[in-house]
């Protein structure tokens, strides 16, 4: 058969046309679908990756010295030297006796938390 | 009634409806390019569908250089090669169910005919393919076809030429 007449058999030939509406109703649930699936992939590709940079910051972090994590454990929060320790004592000292009211200045250091100055000094005022 | 430029920038303006009137619109064009290049009615509309969800995002960048329907038919043609190079063409065309030459009645010769043309047209260079294929799915005037694939009109014809001869050849193997 002649290549042309084949073409326009084919160009002739006759179809029938998806009813528009329940085209466009498939159309709109697939492309839901497929943004669902898209959404995922990124949701699951940005977790893994929050993971990884996660993990890799936290191992970053730790030490294979024993005696890093024992000594920090052991250590007191705050550790004054004894010159810091005496300077302070001092002061404290300092304030109590030069204060006008002895109350207002032991309530001071009691809202300050210095405990050590306050029980001291409760012996003195007595 | 509203032109297509028109309907897509409402559409760029959030209407829905308007993207669902220009579908309407260029629906029957669009499935008929896929039913004779498939010959399967599931297959032309799953690939109709895909051109559809591919322009609901391009649409939104739409830069009203061009007409829409060609912009469409652009489309439509990038979709078919995409299949094409996905070798998916023997199953669209179900080439491995047909029959023996000697086991065939007249009716399914024809459709068989068909299939053979259009493996033909598969095997094609690109270029090639893409005027053929304008040419037997939409009986695209020469006018069209350049100003859609960006050559002359000669460039066109020529191509067209040369496809048929090699159609030709390899029809009488």
């Amino acid at each position: 058969m002649n290549i042309e007449k084949r073409f326009q058999q084919i160009s002739q030939s006759i179809f029938e046309t998806p009813d528009g509406d329940s085209f466009i109703e498939k159309l709109h649930g697939e492309r839901q679908k497929r943004h669902v699936k898209k959404m995922g992939i990124i949701n699951g590709i940005t977790a893994a990756a929050f993971v990884a940079v996660f993990g890799l910051i936290t191992t970053n972090q730790l030490t294979d010295d024993p005696a890093a994590y024992a000594s920090n454990d052991l250590k007191p929060l705050e550790v004054m030297d004894s010159e810091t320790e005496e300077y302070v004592y001092d002061l404290a000292e300092y304030l109590v006796e030069s204060s006008d009211d002895i109350w207002e200045t032991l309530a001071f250091l009691d809202n300050i938390e210095f405990e050590p100055v306050t029980t001291m000094h409760e012996g003195g005022i007595q | 009634m509203k032109t297509d430029h028109e309907l897509i920038r409402e559409f760029q303006d959030g209407n829905k409806a308007s993207f669902d009137e220009l579908v309407k619109r260029h629906l029957p064009n669009t499935y008929g390019f896929f039913i004779k290049f498939t010959a399967d009615e599931v297959e032309a509309e799953d690939l109709a569908q895909d051109v559809f969800i591919k322009m609901f995002k391009a649409l939104k960048k739409f830069r009203f250089e061009s007409e829409f329907k060609t912009y469409l038919f652009r489309a439509n043609i990038n979709m078919s090669n995409t299949y094409l190079r996905r070798n998916k063409w023997r199953n669209m065309l179900h080439l491995d169910q047909a029959p023996e030459q000697g086991y065939m009645d007249t009716s399914y010769e024809d459709e068989w005919r068909k299939k053979e043309l259009w493996d033909g047209v598969a095997k094609l260079p690109s270029r090639q393919r893409m005027v053929v294929t304008m040419r037997i799915a939409q009986e695209m005037p020469y006018k069209e076809i350049s100003d859609i694939m960006g050559i002359s009109e000669n460039s066109a014809k020529v191509n067209y030429h040369h496809a048929v001869t090699a159609l030709k050849e390899k029809l009488q193997d």
